[in-house]
């Protein structure tokens, strides 16, 4: 997968590291802006309050 | 076994499919690391931006109206802005806004909360009650992340405009299932209190880093002070 990404970017082995730069740090921020914030509630680490269980909002 | 003598292209798929499985695990394990940056570190700045830019305007608030003096002040703050400031020492977090209602759009911007919901909490300034509260113990401002060092005869301080609250913890209980909903009601049987006073309840989840199990400790108010000019803090937080 990698791999196939590399050989299909363009131009010489500099401009190709800066263009993958470039994409790790999109990932990591569609990730932090999109997909974390998503996710979070859905999983079970951090609710905090105390209440009457099945569905109720933590 | 008979791997050597299979064709070429079986033993290339088969290499390509693992080096694809093998980068899809690597994949995986680097979006999980990211998630946990992002739950104990990237949430508290943003979180911590929200909570002194809200703060902040509390403040500026309390300054610019001081036409509503008099004894109804504090019920005359809007609610939903919060309704002040929590200071708790031994925590060793400065000061934490308080805000209505703990549902996890208010608390994510490093609030403590006050309950609504499933028993109302009692303001400050009632004759009696319960100021039950909610907060993070990580991530979102982790603002009640230190709650095991708050031990009893430690202070609480809450602060509205015009006055202070000064609440002594008298008990807490290290460990209750999060459907325990007694913990914040208006006599909290298991703080040992079985008359009505003025408490106040710090309820957060227990062990850090999970939420099985919820950490509540308990105050009772032993005196208020009015906020003078100066705004000079109380002997506890000085």
């Amino acid at each position: 997968m990698y791999g196939w990404i590399w050989r299909h970017l363009p131009g010489n082995a500099w401009v190709r590291a800066v263009i993958s730069l470039v994409l790790v740090l999109g990932v990591v921020f569609v990730l932090f802006q999109y997909v974390f914030p998503w996710a979070e509630p859905l999983l079970p680490f951090n609710d905090v309050t105390v209440d009457e269980g099945s569905g109720a909002t933590p | 076994m008979s791997r050597a003598a299979s064709p070429p292209q079986n033993r290339s798929v088969l290499a390509g499919f693992l080096s694809l499985l093998g980068e899809f695990l690597i994949t995986v394990g680097l979006v999980l690391g990211l998630f946990v940056a992002y739950s104990l570190w990237w949430t508290n700045v943003l979180a911590d931006r929200q909570a002194q830019a809200r703060g902040n305007e509390v403040r500026q608030q309390w300054q610019t109206a001081p036409g509503a003096n008099g004894s109804a002040a504090p019920g005359a703050l809007d609610t939903m802005d919060g309704i002040g400031f929590l200071h708790v020492p031994a925590m060793k977090n400065g000061e934490v806004l308080v805000k209505k209602g703990t549902a996890p759009d208010v608390l994510d911007d490093g609030v403590a909360g006050y309950y609504t919901d499933p028993v109302k909490a009692a303001l400050p300034w009632e004759a009696s009650g319960n100021f039950s509260l909610a907060a993070h113990r990580d991530g979102h401002g982790a603002k009640f992340h230190n709650i095991d060092k708050v031990k009893n005869g430690d202070a609480v301080v809450f602060e509205t405009r015009d006055t202070w609250y000064v609440y002594k913890v008298f008990a807490e209980l290290r460990q209750t299932s999060k459907y325990n909903v007694d913990v914040i009601s208006a006599v909290p049987k298991e703080s040992g209190r079985t008359a009505p006073g003025r408490f106040i309840t710090l309820t957060t989840c227990t062990p850090v880093y999970t939420s099985k199990f919820r950490y509540v400790v308990w105050g009772e108010l032993v005196r208020t002070e009015k906020v003078d000019a100066q705004r000079t803090l109380p002997a506890e937080l000085r």
